[in-house]
C-alpha cells in the first residue's frame, strides 16, 4: 500500500457500489460516511513506544510482551470529535527508525506527527533534533506537530525533565508537548484527541462546511467551543 | 478464546439470512470476535462470495514446521468495501506477497480479511473471522 494515499475528504465512503437502486432505498437512513479523514504518523526513536501508542489508543490491550513491531503497516480508526465523525490513518514507523529509513511519503500526507521519545533514555531525546529536521525536510507546513515523552510510569527511572522537553519544544513553533504512558494508558487518548483537535482548528472554514453539506447527518453547526476531551480512562488491568 | 472450538473451519454455520440484507448489505455492526472493536457500521459493506485463503487465526505462527505449508482456511462468505476509510476501525499488515491482511486495529487479532495490492477498490472481511451485533 501506498503511503501517499491521498487524504481523501467527506463523500462517497465505500457501500456506494449500486447506485442505480439507490432512489428506491431512500427510506432507509444512509450509513453515515466519515466527514474527515487524516493521516497520523508516529516517528521517534527505537524502543520509545510508537507502538504502544498507536495500539492503547482505543482500547485494554497493552501487551508487555508487544516489543517490536511484527507486521502491522497501518491503522484506520474512528473518533468523533465536534460532531465530526473523523477518520484516521495512522502509521506506525516502527522498525524504520533510522532517520533515513522513513520514506518522504509517510512525511507528506500526514496532517498530524506524533514524536515520541522515552523520558528514561536520554539519547531517544537527544535525537529530536534530527527528528525535527526531518520533519522540517519532508513534512507538510500545515501539519500539526505533538511531542510525546512517554513511559511516564516508568518515573523511577527519568533522565529527561519535564522542563527540558517543555524548553526543547518551546523552541520550536507549534510544537506542542506533553507526557504520557502507554503502559498505564495515561494521556493516550487525549494525545490523538488533541491532536485531532488541532487540525481541525486549522482546516480553513470551508472545509469542514463542504464536509457536512456531504453528510446529512451531520448537519449540527460547529461548537464554538471545542469539547471537553474525555477525562483519562481508569487503569483497568 | 476457546482453541478446542474449531469454529473457523465450520464455514457455513454463519446465517447468512439474518446478516444480510435484501440489498446484499450487512445489518448488523461487524465486531471483533475478541475484543469487540467495531470494524465496520451496518449498511457499510457488502456481501461477497470470492474463495480466499486466510492464515489460521489461532496460531502465533502459522507456518507449519514439518512441510511449510500454511495452516489457514479456505473462505468464500465475505464482507465487501471498496474504500479503506468505510472501516471505522481497522488494521492493515505489511504485505504479504501482493496482499495486505485485514486484522483488529485494536487486539490486532487476524487475518479477519483480505486486500489485494492490485487492486486499490476491494477490501474482503470474512463473515467467518468477525462477529455481527
Amino acid at each position: 500500500m501506498d503511503p501517499r494515499c491521498d487524504v481523501q475528504r467527506g463523500g462517497s465512503t465505500g457501500g456506494s457500489s449500486g447506485d442505480s437502486s439507490a432512489a428506491s432505498r431512500r427510506r432507509k437512513v444512509p450509513p453515515r460516511p466519515a466527514d474527515c479523514k487524516l493521516q497520523v504518523i508516529i516517528i521517534g526513536s527505537r524502543g520509545v513506544g510508537k507502538t504502544s501508542l498507536m495500539e492503547r489508543f482505543t482500547d485494554d490491550t497493552f501487551c508487555e510482551a508487544c516489543k517490536s513491531t511484527v507486521g502491522v503497516d497501518f491503522k484506520i480508526k474512528t473518533v468523533e470529535l465536534r460532531g465530526l465523525k473523523i477518520r484516521l490513518q495512522i502509521w506506525d514507523t516502527a522498525g524504520q527508525e533510522r532517520f533515513n529509513s522513513i520514506t518522504s511519503a509517510y512525511y507528506r500526507g500526514a496532517k498530524g506527527i506524533v514524536l515520541v521519545y522515552d523520558i528514561t533514555k536520554q539519547e531517544t531525546f537527544d535525537d529530536l533534533p534530527k527528528w525535527m529536521k526531518m520533519i522540517d525536510k519532508y513534512a507538510s507546513e500545515d501539519a500539526e506537530l505533538l511531542l510525546v515523552g512517554n513511559k511516564l510510569d516508568c518515573e523511577a527511572d527519568r533522565v529527561i525533565t519535564r522542563q527540558q522537553a517543555e524548553r526543547f519544544a518551546a523552541r520550536v513553533s507549534g510544537l506542542r508537548f506533553c507526557e504520557a504512558s502507554a503502559k498505564d494508558n495515561f494521556n493516550v487518548d487525549e494525545i490523538f484527541l488533541k491532536l485531532v483537535d488541532d487540525i481541525l482548528s486549522k482546516m480553513p472554514l470551508e472545509v469542514p462546511r463542504r464536509e457536512l453539506s456531504n453528510s446529512i447527518l451531520s448537519l449540527q453547526p460547529e461548537p464554538d467551543v471545542p469539547p471537553e476531551l474525555p477525562p483519562p480512562r481508569m487503569r483497568c488491568c | 478464546m476457546d482453541k478446542s472450538n474449531p469454529s473457523a473451519r465450520n464455514e457455513g454455520s454463519v446465517d447468512t439470512s439474518t446478516l444480510v440484507s435484501e440489498d446484499g448489505k450487512n445489518m448488523k455492526s461487524v465486531v471483533c470476535q475478541r475484543c469487540g472493536s467495531k470494524v465496520l457500521c451496518p449498511g457499510m459493506a457488502i456481501f461477497a462470495e470470492k474463495e480466499l485463503f486466510l492464515p489460521s487465526m489461532r496460531k502465533k505462527t502459522t507456518i507449519n514446521q514439518s512441510d511449510g505449508t500454511l495452516d489457514g482456511d479456505t473462505l468464500t462468505a465475505h464482507w465487501l468495501v471498496d474504500d479503506m476509510y468505510t472501516f471505522e476501525n481497522v488494521g492493515f499488515t505489511k504485505d504479504v506477497g501482493k496482499v495486505k491482511y485485514l486484522i483488529c486495529a485494536d487486539c490486532e487479532i487476524g487475518p479477519i480479511g483480505w486486500h489485494n495490492l492490485d487492486d486499490q477498490k476491494t477490501f474482503y472481511v470474512a463473515l467467518d473471522r468477525v462477529d455481527h451485533e
